[in-house]
């Protein structure tokens, strides 16, 4: 898959506009929303946030990880496990989620950055099937197959109002640590990791430390996703670790275009609204996300994002002939 | 701990790594060939365990049934080979690697809830067929007849595939088209029809495999899964598209399995991605596989 580095500083203030259009729509969402979908729209949020982490790793370094939910997975089962087992701070906890995350991301990242491509693919997913199957046989612990409920937020954010503006500031500035994190020198060495990583070797750096550096962020992204999502569902189950969940991220930066920053943004926006839609009338989501993929893989490569900046492209350049 | 203790789990993980054999050299031959990662080989494996049970129900037949069950499920699986390849993956050729896995995932996703809705989310089995419904008793313990059976059909398919490869002009366009396809297709062989065939020939050995596991006792909605994240570590072992290497990785699969249910049940999974990791540490691209180029 061939992706353009597209973002520019100097695009990203001229769109500034749009950005902050947004972010008020954000902000005066819930006086609009029922509260069905403003939980679809936390949802979305957090979602969104696990596939900027992935996408990191898709996107940016050019790997495809197939075992992204195991992070997601054991933030949400840090959190729970503190909040429910100890009474532990819920601050505290969301940032033992995040470590935790990180910790495993180190360990597992340690072995996968050896690899590339279709070996890289398989040893995520290998990594994250075994953490889910030592959560979900380890009932003594985790809960097993039951999961763990009761996980209350602190008072002030139990109502879903609050906890969405919680959400929304957690992402907002998650979204722009990450974006200042593929903008620095640290992430240009990264893509350029991507597009030729013979050459940036010879440059002198250490590709394998770059990229486990850059799994340990989206493992430690992922976990907070997870870690903020548990206390606002008030439960978890092994099914947060699953394969299934995995290639949600992935099925998420296709539909929006994994080469530009907000296309998995976009992607799981429409993916989760999708989704709450379409279980209003039959439990088989996964064959109409099979379905999707197939149409997205073959109707729209570069995702919707990527197709619109295509056309876009395309107009300038028309009115630059002209 | 007794020899004969340890012969038996031995065994028992012989039996294991012939039934991986049989599902990983699917896997293993159409990635050597097609250089695509089939995801859903583990869902056509699935596929035609269902399949093979509902064939065997309708065929009522108390010897024969479940072997012509067999049969007839792996060519149905073929033909779905056929359909899978013709339709999706000749188009996806060209595009990168990313691309063919998830359409391969797709596939995985769309048959699982083809299964979920056809057949529903019950454990389903075939009883053990004669002559295999006994046991055989090897130094005093008792030992499935039918895990032989199990034994016998991965060695048959060994050597059939090490026929077909090493043998035949098949074979020799097969490995010559895993070196270098461009020169192939200049020496005039059609690549796409060579693709189909190996793909419809992977397909049919997943359907077979499927339908040979229904007496474990283990047709259930979530096998597709736990098989394929075991070939994948069998095939990552033994070295992708290679022959040998998936003979090698089946057996320390199947054997590291074994013994591991023996030391701790839970943790038997993790003792298999335990050697995945060393043998990637120390030689990224497999025992018997060679380095990408």
């Amino acid at each position: 898959m061939v992706i353009k580095q597209t973002e520019q500083k100097e695009s990203m203030l001229k769109r500034g506009w749009w950005l902050i259009l947004l972010i008020i729509i954000f902000l005066i969402a819930p006086a609009f929303l029922s509260e069905f979908y403003l939980t679809v729209l936390c949802e979305a949020l957090v979602m969104s946030l696990f596939a900027l982490s992935f996408n990191l790793l898709f996107g940016y370094m050019g790997q495809l990880s197939f075992g992204q939910a195991a992070f997601y997975g054991l933030g949400g089962y840090t959190v729970a496990m503190l909040i429910t087992k100890v009474q532990f701070n819920f601050w505290l906890s969301i940032i033992a989620g995040v470590l935790v995350a990180s910790v495993i991301g180190l360990i597992v990242g340690f072995f996968c950055v050896r690899l590339r491509g279709i070996y890289f693919a398989v040893l995520t997913l290998a990594f994250g099937q075994l953490i889910f199957s030592v959560v979900f046989k380890w009932h003594d612990f985790t809960g097993g197959d039951d999961g763990i409920q009761g996980v209350f937020p602190p008072e002030f954010l139990k109502s879903p109002t609050n906890y969405y503006y919680f959400l929304l500031i957690v992402f907002l500035l998650s979204a722009f640590v990450l974006w200042k994190i593929i903008h620095s020198p640290f992430g240009q060495t990264i893509i350029s990791m991507r597009e030729n990583s013979e050459r940036t070797e010879f440059l002198g750096i250490h590709i394998a430390k770059y990229q486990l550096i850059t799994f340990v962020i989206a493992a430690a992204f992922a976990g907070l996703a997870g870690a903020i999502w548990v206390p606002f569902y008030r439960s978890v189950a092994p099914s947060y670790l699953t394969w299934i969940k995995s290639g949600e991220p992935v099925m998420a930066a296709i539909l929006g275009g994994p080469g530009l920053f907000f296309g998995p943004v976009l992607g799981m926006f429409i993916m989760t609204f999708f989704h709450s839609w379409v279980l209003g009338f039959t439990i088989y989501w996964p064959v109409v996300m099979g379905a999707l993929i197939l149409a997205v893989i073959f109707f729209l490569p570069g995702g919707i994002l990527g197709f619109i900046q295509e056309k876009v492209n395309e107009r300038k350049e028309i009115r630059n002939r002209e | 701990m007794s020899f004969d203790v340890l012969f038996s789990q031995f065994m028992s993980g012989i039996a294991r790594a012939a039934l991986l054999f049989l599902v990983a050299s699917g896997l293993s031959l159409t990635f050597g060939v097609l250089r695509v990662l089939n995801f859903a080989h583990g869902s056509l494996y699935m596929l035609g365990a269902f399949l093979s049970y509902s064939i065997w129900k309708f065929l009522l037949m108390p010897v024969l049934g479940f072997y012509l069950a067999a049969i007839i499920a792996a060519l149905i699986m073929g033909a779905v080979g056929i359909l899978i390849e013709y339709v999706l993956l000749r188009r996806l050729y060209a595009r990168g690697w990313p691309e063919q896995l998830l359409a391969t995932y797709a596939i995985v996703l769309i048959i699982m809830d083809l299964v979920k809705w056809a057949w529903g989310g019950e454990f389903l089995s075939i009883p053990r067929p004669k002559p295999f419904t006994g046991a055989v008793l090897l130094f005093g313990f008792p030992f499935p007849s039918y895990n032989f059976f199990v034994i016998l059909l991965g060695l048959g398919l060994l050597v059939f595939l090490w026929w077909l490869i090493y043998k035949t002009r098949f074979g020799d366009i097969i490995r010559a088209a895993a070196h270098d396809r461009e020169m192939v297709s200049a020496l005039g062989i059609p690549i796409p029809w060579l693709f189909t065939w190996i793909f419809v020939l992977g397909a049919f050995i997943a359907g077979l495999s499927g339908a040979v596991t229904a007496p474990f006792g283990s047709v259930a909605l979530g096998m597709d899964i736990e098989i394929i994240i075991e070939c994948f570590a069998v095939v990552v072992i033994g070295g992708m598209g290679s022959l040998p290497g998936t003979l090698l990785g089946s057996f320390i699969v199947g054997e590291v399995y074994a013994f591991g249910i023996m030391l701790k049940p839970e943790l038997a999974i993790a003792f298999i991605f335990m050697v995945m990791a060393v043998v990637l540490i120390i030689r990224p691209w497999g025992i018997f596989g060679r380095p990408e180029r």
